[in-house]
């Protein structure tokens, strides 16, 4: 092989051999037998393929650190290029922000007044969690994401996932230190929205194209292109009032440019957003003394919620506790919440 | 040389296609398709081993990586693997192109296999374009892919292992 040897020898041409062949039909008949129990959604499959996943989640984790760091550095080295005329854009957007800041606080004011005449409730609070992408899993089938984060951080099925710009998907597989989001792009994803300024009811539906596609938009309804898109939490799954994108199109086929970029994923929130119809589908795999949402007030609920970051310190995903208007998921939930 | 290099090499690349690496959605296909490059590589070099069950668990390997249906990559992976079995033997520089217009023939089946059985799995017509883009990607790296396979066959990464462990 070596010594300057052709690696390219010929190959003597073999004949029929009927074993080798026989064995061939018979892994092709396996792989047709997998397909069909993959299709009616056997349940044995998914547990040896999240079993698997659960070995390989730390190799994969390993894999993933330096594509990801390269990935910052390009971004970081982008960045820099662009330095001066990025500090004038923020000066400039610091100045708007501070007159919103003012409004903002006037109109929280306001809220806490009348929310006070009309004796309201206070809405839950939402913990979460937040770990990194460490496989890209998007395909013809399924467009997802693998993270760090699984039932051993207090991951469910069915939680919905975000970034610092919006929504990015919800869980549909949880292993013991990982979990699959489905992302809101992918051909099955329905999130109901409300959009633009009158609040307009619809689905954003993915087609496994970036945007995604409003439909069942009422009869009559005026949306403007650059309308903000949130979540209207109608379906009982997803909390009300998360960022999902901006609308785009005309008329009759409106779609939603999402602000995440669902092709570059990197750290991302698990909100821990407990509602009737998870625990129907997904029971708590923690005890409930240490549920993951529930009121402010509720004595029950520990300081950080729950406390896998103490107990596991090689888990990168870090617990943490927010009010709704707390600042890092906050950024994905849309003002409009209050 | 025993199936263990192949194994391994192809292993990594499984491993690699699941990293990522921030690609396009219409680019999600390309690198499953160079992984089965790589199969079809090592089947079709002379002198290495890489039997049809090893395609098969690392078919299945990029299925549960990738979060599809069980089988479907694998079933991807076994057509490379016996195509690059019936390929014909590079033995000159003519012979790889040959080798390269094989692989060409192969990938457009395997795309057009993929779409079909994609498109029954999910009972409608799946969009073709990302899986076409894959194909042209493999058909297009072959060279690339087929020259690292004689790099490893070679055992230049064994040998540069090993220079970093001394």
């Amino acid at each position: 092989m070596r010594g300057g040897h052709s690696p390219f020898r010929p190959r003597p041409r073999r004949s029929w051999r009927a074993p080798g062949e026989l064995l061939n039909f018979a892994l092709i008949f396996v792989c047709i037998v997998f397909l069909v129990l993959s299709r009616i959604g056997h349940t044995a499959l998914t547990e040896v393929s999240d079993s698997f996943l659960d070995l390989t989640a730390p190799a994969l984790q390993a894999t993933s650190a330096p594509v990801i760091m390269a990935r910052q550095g390009v971004a970081r080295v982008k960045s820099y290029a662009g330095t001066f005329s990025e500090i004038d854009r923020l000066k400039e957007e610091n100045a708007q922000l501070k007159q919103w800041e003012w409004r903002a606080k006037l109109a929280e004011r306001k809220v806490v007044q009348l929310r006070a005449l009309l004796n309201a409730a206070d809405e839950p609070a939402l913990h979460f969690a937040t770990g990194n992408v460490i496989a890209d899993g998007r395909g013809p089938f399924l467009q997802s994401a693998l993270i760090n984060l699984g039932r051993d951080q207090g991951v469910r099925i069915g939680y919905a996932a975000i970034n610092g710009d919006g929504l990015i998907g919800r869980t549909v597989e949880a292993g013991d230190q990982f979990a699959r989001i489905l992302l809101i792009n992918d051909r099955s994803s329905r999130v109901p929205v409300l959009a633009g300024q009158a609040g307009v009811r619809g689905i954003a539906a993915g087609d496994n194209s970036a945007e995604l596609t409003l439909e069942f938009i009422p009869d009559g309804a005026v949306l403007h292109e650059g309308d903000e898109v949130f979540t209207s939490g109608s379906d009982g799954v997803l909390p009300r009032g998360l960022r999902v994108g901006l609308v785009t199109g005309s008329p009759g086929a409106y779609k939603v440019r999402t602000h995440a970029d669902l092709g570059a994923l990197d750290a991302v929130s698990v909100l821990f957003f407990d509602t009737p119809e998870l625990v129907r589908t997904d029971p708590p795999a923690v005890p409930l003394d240490r549920a993951l949402s529930a009121s402010p007030a509720d004595p029950k609920v520990p300081d950080t919620v729950p406390t896998a970051s103490a107990e596991q310190p090689n888990v990168t995903g870090a617990i943490k506790q927010a009010e709704t208007s707390a600042a890092p998921p906050a950024a994905s939930v849309a003002q409009t919440r209050q | 040389m025993n199936a263990g290099v192949p194994a391994f090499s192809v292993f990594v690349a499984v491993l690699a296609t699941a990293v990522p690496w921030g690609l396009p959605a219409d680019a999600t296909f390309a690198p499953p398709l160079i992984v089965m490059a790589m199969i079809f590589c090592w089947r079709a070099l002379p002198g290495t081993v890489f039997p049809s069950y090893l395609a098969l668990l690392l078919g299945l390997l990029t299925d549960i990586l990738s979060g599809g249906p069980l089988g479907f990559w694998a079933m991807m992976a076994l057509i490379a693997a016996n195509a690059g079995a019936r390929a014909p033997s590079p033995a000159e520089a003519q012979d790889r192109n040959r080798l390269w217009l094989f692989w060409a023939g192969v990938a457009a089946a395997i795309g057009v296999l993929a779409w079909l059985l994609g498109s029954l799995y999910v009972v409608r017509l799946i969009d073709a374009w990302p899986i076409a883009f894959g194909a042209c990607v493999s058909i297009l790296l072959f060279p690339v892919v087929l020259r690292g396979v004689v790099w490893i066959k070679r055992g230049r990464l064994r040998a540069g292992i090993y220079r970093g462990f001394t």
